[in-house]
């Protein structure tokens, strides 16, 4: 389980920047800082997955890496089955596996080598990870390219090998931030299939989407972050509910709109006392 | 560490472009540039040896016994051509019928019989470096004008034996304290360093990209953050990479460059290189080794920081420009004649490890210098490091 309460993270904007129009306009740039992340909270239960939405630039991405320990946060907790991610980045990272639509591998290496070296900085026993590597490739079928450099893998065999390394640890939880982005449908089917089947095992899962048929066909929780603060969270059913729209888009669209008017469902409930 | 050390060294082996500035560059390609550039050089000097001039002499009957020698002169050729004065013969050189005309004065003969000074004119093109018209004339009117010298002293009276002593009553002799060694550590010593500092950057800048830009650029920084492994370890594990290759880049180059150099002396025969390559010995090839070390640390840690900081390889690509400045201008600083290590130059860096190497190659080197020196970089080096492990925890360094 993973508790996320009252997040915020705020970035020095240099005085050399030059701001857009819409930058300007951002309620959240003042005193030299962006404040990207005001006030995020939810909680993902095991065997959960959690879909993380929100228009661009509302934060989502700097939670997911607050939350995979790669940025910290000024303030608020993060904690996975007990263990603070802020004060224990090091113990954290053993219990996470982070995948992004922008994710890489090492183009001179073999898919087999990219996982290993993971694999291997995660401090895993040589056993052990032969033992792992060789299921995982069986489940997502890489062993036909196992041996083949990265760079000349296609984005579909890229994807699995990606996928294969970010759990190749075990990770108690996973974090996905717009794993699909940029995939055609063969290489997308496969990133569902992979969240379906850790699901299935009971590893919770957060992952940030624009589309939200994954959302309808995966998630059993939506977390709405709009402008750096979670405006909602609840399930599918809730969200149409309490927005009594027909359809996710409507709904989406419409606890947008609303903001920043109290939502009743957010649990824990967002502070709304911020930048008034 | 080391998983992070041996798992770049083997995607860089696998890079063409990295083995390409760390091998190929200093073990083919750079012997055969310099070979390449020798053979010209001597061909154009073989050549311009062989070179017959086309010469007018303007006014020849004047002097009947110069002008026959210059006719069987094997270097020079008489053409036909009625040059009369300078702006003729100007035109001629240009029109490319001749390359030199000397213009004798028409009272030549006269001058000599009172005991004038006579001033004699040689026109051709002065703006060829390797031309030898004006060297090959001077000689032969030195030569001339020296009989007739001798002649003008006899008709004085003045006996044979003394001529010497009246023409140059004082004459100096060199006597060199320097050995070979040192002479020609002066003229080889700073060349050394203006090759071995330079390839270690370059040996260094290919990787440094590539392990820190590079891995913004192909998206494997952040999965790499989110290792349990302390970024500490995280960048030393680059660093010892890229202080590996631009090491062995250097190591090679000397190699490289003590093999070719004893290969060709010994197929030429050319005694001064193989004495050069002699003298210089063991202890002194491991003291340029050891003064080499904590510079390609500054150059690894240096370039790491840099390339930490770069959004992209192209980004990376355009602050090395600059970062070879900074390191070219002591370098060439330390070519400058009269530049020697003392208690100034000895805390500049870089150019106290040039001056060192060219000390050292001359056999003269001060090893406490080297001690100093050894010391300062190391401090450098330590300090750069520290700030690359500072820079690489920093959050608007690696999510810029």
């Amino acid at each position: 389980m993973i508790t996320v309460s009252n997040l915020a993270k705020r970035f020095k904007m240099a005085k050399s920047h030059k701001l857009s129009d819409a930058e300007k306009s951002d309620t959240r740039l003042h005193d030299g800082y962006f404040h990207s992340v005001t006030d995020v909270s939810f909680e993902c239960e095991a065997g959960q997955v959690l879909g993380l939405l929100g228009p661009n630039g509302a934060g989502k991405t700097t939670t997911l890496r607050m939350l995979s320990s790669a940025l910290k946060p000024d303030s608020g907790l993060i904690a996975i089955n007990g263990v603070d991610v802020v004060k224990k980045p090091l113990l954290a990272r053993k219990k996470i596996g982070f995948l992004s639509g922008s994710t890489g591998l090492y183009g001179r290496l073999t898919a087999r080598e990219n996982v290993e070296y993971f694999g291997k900085l995660h401090g895993m026993n040589p056993a052990q990870l032969s033992s792992r590597i060789d299921e995982l490739f069986e489940l997502l079928g890489i062993h036909e390219f196992a041996t083949r450099r990265a760079e000349n893998l296609s984005t579909g065999m890229k994807q699995k090998t990606s996928i294969a390394r970010a759990v190749v640890h075990n990770p108690e939880i996973v974090v996905l931030d717009e794993p699909t982005t940029g995939l055609d449908i063969m290489a997308t089917q496969t990133v569902m299939d992979f969240i379906i089947r850790l699901k299935a095992q009971g590893t919770p899962v957060i992952f940030s989407t624009h589309h939200l048929d994954e959302v309808s066909l995966l998630c059993d929780k939506v977390v709405i972050i709009d402008e750096g603060r979670s405006c909602f969270a609840g399930s599918v059913e809730e969200l149409l509910q309490h927005t009594n729209a027909q359809n996710l888009n409507q709904a989406f669209i419409s606890v947008i709109t609303q903001k920043p008017s109290a939502a009743p469902l957010v649990t824990p409930i967002a502070n709304q006392n911020e930048e008034a | 560490m080391w998983q992070v050390y041996r798992k770049e060294l083997l995607e860089l082996v696998r890079d063409k472009k990295t083995l390409f500035f760390v091998i190929a560059l200093p073990l083919v390609v750079f012997p055969i540039l310099f070979g390449v550039m020798g053979f010209v050089m001597a061909n154009a000097q073989i050549s311009e040896e062989k070179k017959v001039h086309r010469y007018v002499i303007v006014g020849a009957e004047q002097v009947p016994t110069f002008a026959e020698q210059l006719f069987y002169h094997k270097s020079f050729k008489k053409v036909d051509l009625a040059a009369t004065d300078i702006d003729t013969a100007t035109k001629a050189i240009r029109n490319d019928l001749i390359d030199v005309a000397l213009i004798i004065p028409s009272d030549h003969q006269q001058q000599m019989a009172n005991n004038q000074q006579s001033q004699w004119q040689i026109v051709f093109n002065d703006a060829v470096l390797t031309n030898r018209i004006y060297g090959r004339i001077r000689d032969l009117v030195v030569n001339h004008s020296d009989q007739i010298l001798t002649e003008r002293l006899s008709n004085l009276g003045v006996p044979l034996a003394q001529h010497n002593a009246l023409i140059k009553p004082v004459t100096l002799a060199k006597v060199d304290t320097a050995d070979q060694r040192e002479n020609l550590g002066e003229k080889l010593g700073g060349l050394i360093p203006y090759i071995l500092i330079p390839l270690c950057l370059v040996g260094a800048v290919y990787p440094a990209i590539d392990l820190g830009a590079g891995e913004k650029e192909r998206g494997t920084l952040e999965t790499l953050l989110l290792t349990p492994i302390p970024r500490t370890y995280l960048v030393l594990g680059k660093f010892l990479t890229i202080l590996t290759t631009a090491l062995l880049s250097a190591l090679l180059t000397v190699g490289s460059m003590g093999f070719w150099a004893l290969f060709m002396g010994s197929i030429m025969d050319i005694k001064p290189v193989h004495e050069a390559v002699g003298v210089i010995g063991l202890l002194d090839l491991s003291l340029i080794l050891l003064l080499l070390i904590p510079l390609a640390c500054i150059f690894s840690s240096m370039l790491l920081a840099i390339s930490i900081y770069a959004r992209s390889f192209k980004e990376a690509q355009n602050y090395m420009a600059p970062i070879n400045m900074v390191v070219f201008i002591p370098i060439v600083g330390a070519l400058v004649p009269g530049m020697v290590l003392n208690w100034g130059t000895v805390f500049i860096p870089i150019m106290n490890v040039a001056l060192a190497i060219k000390e050292i190659i001359k056999g003269t080197v001060d090893y406490s210098m080297v001690g100093i020196i050894f010391v300062t970089m190391t401090t450098i080096a330590v300090v750069i490091i520290a700030f690359s492990i500072h820079w690489f925890g920093k959050e608007e360094v690696l999510f810029r």
